[in-house]
């Protein structure tokens, strides 16, 4: 044991240099940077937008609108006169957002209780997410505009009768709910809200398995390429113990990054999501009483399936590891790792696994890695079971190839498997990963 | 008096590749052993299986009468291995590199300082053993790892190529530390393809090529019975026999 935390110790030296630190660190500091640059900017796009109203009317009901769209929050300017086209061209020389023309005989085509059309300008300037979101609130306005219409008709045409019960009549109040629990909410708000945190763990967990995975390849690799492995093999260190130093430090590192990212991360993802405005109280109320808040089981199960997870990843990265020859070779062996990372991550939040075909379902329940991205889904839906049974999976393989992953260590394979591109193969076009004279073929088209 | 060494018809094979035909030789405590052969002669490989590192196809190597399948968690506290050309973590520094290997072999602090003070006057680095290993030169990180290999007292030493990509200086160096250290008692086992080299720090030699030893004795011994003025030219006749 205590030659275990001798090497551990000595990994962790080796894993937390400043080359390592300061890219977790950049990363979560321009997350946070992203975060709230996208925060100011959707608060500019909250801020009223400046409207042209070109009134050609020039008439009671046309005066009338122009105070309409103010309390709609637009930042209205009233033009009486001039040329359309000079005033178009006038206000998008000065950033404004759209102009409004109300034609001659509107007033007079109102009273008349005859369709009226009203032009509009939508001046657009910027063709990135966020501009174009911002752009002229074209439906707003003439939502306002039609109710003050229409409950002018509703007051003359039939007095003592209240616009907004004619208009409105039936209104609904909306439950939602999960499992046996029910709470009255915002439907909407509710699944943006659980999708914020669904969302971060995928991405962090992704990045750490990958980063982990990396990790412990490449230090395998590098004491191979140094020949600090043969040195260190011939010490009084019992083999199990130096492979699960090696794994638990790449497992302190990467929780560590996972920590820092998710810091990053979270402020990044709340932004997009559009927390900004604030959960309101009564979604929160919702929120906590349908239980898609993690409570301590949530968050104990779902650390476990991260894990879980990640030992999973450390264990496969020690055997691929273990046919790398130098650094170089790592990228190449780590790569079908990465892809059985990204796979299931891609899938999950694309595919409905309740509703997916059978072979899809259990393609994806085979893959280790999907449990922990689906693990807070099924917390969220109350299905324990699957996420129990998930955390079970994880760790039976992980026992399996730790296993592999200590025999390969306790024997001489550790140093005669190798990753070859060389001789016949090269020629050919391939790799091929060698033992002893096995030699499995990876062709390269 | 116990061998500290005892290789008997060891074999061993890379696939279809048989890098070792069965090759038998002994080692007495406080005696400078070396195989002496050219590059791919299957000196490394006999090394290896030696240090615990790699498992012979077939034959024995006892290790002061420990089997080196069998007892290797026991071998493995009594020999110290320097492969060739071997590297140090270039994060760590002279000292901390030496502490690290001192307490994989010692848990008392004071045998661990023991080892590490003796270690570090073997290496004669001084002050820079404050530096990171990443900063020191070829023979600097050669004088290290020796001066590791043998700071336990190793009962066994086993040496791969000492020298080689070594200076002169550096090289005259570690060939005095060796001879030092074994005049301790230590065993010693190692391989060079420099016979010069051999001729000056071996008791007796062995002459491998291509998994095979064709003669044992002295070096002196091996130059009168071929008639020759040096060990190239045993080695020659050696081989071409």
């Amino acid at each position: 044991m205590r030659r275990f935390f001798v090497v551990l110790r000595k990994e962790l030296k080796e894993m937390l240099t400043w080359q390592t630190l300061i890219p977790i660190l950049l990363v979560m500091v321009l997350y946070s940077f992203l975060g709230r640059v996208i925060n100011q900017e959707q608060k500019k796009q909250a801020a009223p937008q400046a409207l042209a109203v070109v009134d050609l009317d020039r008439s009671q009901t046309s005066e009338m609108l122009a105070g309409i769209l103010t309390k709609a929050n637009f930042k209205v300017t009233t033009y009486t006169e001039g040329v359309v086209g000079d005033i178009v061209r006038k206000v998008a020389s000065e950033k404004g957002a759209a102009v409004l023309v109300i034609p001659q005989g509107f007033e007079a085509g109102i009273n008349a209780r005859k369709p009226q059309t009203v032009q509009t300008y939508t001046i657009l300037r910027s063709f990135s997410l966020l501009g174009m979101q911002g752009t002229f609130k074209l439906d707003a306005a003439l939502t306002a505009m039609n109710d003050s219409i229409g409950d002018m008709y509703i007051k003359t045409g039939a007095p003592g009768l209240d616009p907004a019960i004619v208009k409105h009549v039936i209104s609904a109040q909306s439950f939602v709910t999960v499992g046996g629990a029910s709470a009255e909410g915002d439907p909407q708000a509710i699944v943006s809200v659980v999708m914020q945190q669904t969302m971060v763990i995928p991405i962090v967990l992704t990045l750490v398995i990958i980063l982990a995975a990396q990790m412990i390849a490449a230090s395998i690799a590098g004491e191979k390429e140094n020949k600090t492995l043969e040195t260190l093999l011939s010490t009084p260190i019992a083999r199990g113990a130096l492979v699960t130093a090696k794994m638990m430090a790449a497992g302190i590192v990467a929780l560590v990054s996972a920590a820092a990212y998710m810091v990053g991360m979270k402020s990044y993802m709340g932004s997009l999501i559009g927390t900004s405005s604030g959960t309101s109280a009564t979604v929160g109320q919702a929120i906590q009483k349908l239980g898609l808040v993690l409570d301590l089981r949530g968050y104990v199960l779902l650390g476990l399936s991260v894990f879980a997870g990640i030992m999973v990843a450390l264990s496969i990265a020690v055997i691929l590891g273990a046919f790398a020859e130098d650094l170089k070779s790592v990228q190449i062996l780590i790569t079908p790792l990465m892809m059985m990372v990204l796979l299931p991550y891609l899938m999950t939040m694309f595919i409905d696994i309740n509703t997916t075909s059978p072979i899809l379902k259990w393609f994806i329940y085979a893959i280790p890695f999907s449990h922990p991205f689906l693990a807070a889904q099924f917390i969220f839906a109350h299905n324990f079971t699957m996420v129990v049974a998930g955390i079970v999976y994880q760790f039976a393989l992980f026992f399996v190839l730790a296993t592999v992953a200590a025999r390969i260590f306790s024997t001489d394979r550790i140093l005669t498997m190798k990753l070859n591109r060389g001789g016949r193969a090269s020629r050919l076009g391939g790799w091929t990963l060698q033992r002893e004279g096995v030699s499995l073929r990876i062709r390269r088209k | 008096m116990e061998k500290a060494l005892v290789v008997e018809n060891l074999k061993k094979s890379y696939g279809k590749l048989e890098a070792l035909h069965g090759i038998s030789f002994e080692v007495a405590p406080g005696e400078i052993f070396a195989l002496i052969g050219p590059n791919g002669a299957g000196k490394t490989t006999a090394l290896r299986i030696v240090a615990t590192i790699l498992q012979p196809t077939s034959g024995t190597a006892h290790v002061y009468g420990m089997d080196v399948q069998k007892d290797a968690a026991r071998i493995r506290e009594i020999i110290s291995y320097l492969p060739e050309e071997a590297g140090a973590y270039k994060n760590l520094t002279g000292l901390g590199y030496l502490s690290f290997m001192a307490e994989l072999f010692a848990s008392d602090p004071a045998i661990q300082h023991e080892y590490v003070q003796r270690a570090s006057d073997i290496t004669g680095l001084g002050e820079r053993l404050r530096d990171k290993i990443g900063t020191y030169s070829k023979g600097m990180t050669r004088k290290l790892l020796l001066s590791r290999a043998v700071m336990t007292r190793p009962k066994l030493a086993i040496i791969d190529e000492p020298t080689s990509g070594l200076d002169v200086v550096a090289a005259i160096d570690i060939r005095e530390s060796i001879r030092r250290t074994a005049a301790d008692g230590m065993a010693v086992l190692l391989s060079s393809h420099n016979m010069l080299e051999i001729e000056y720090l071996s008791d007796r030699v062995a002459v491998i090529d291509k998994g095979t030893i064709h003669d044992v004795g002295t070096p002196q011994g091996l130059k009168e019975k071929y008639g020759k003025t040096n060990l190239e030219e045993v080695f020659v006749q050696v081989v071409r026999q």
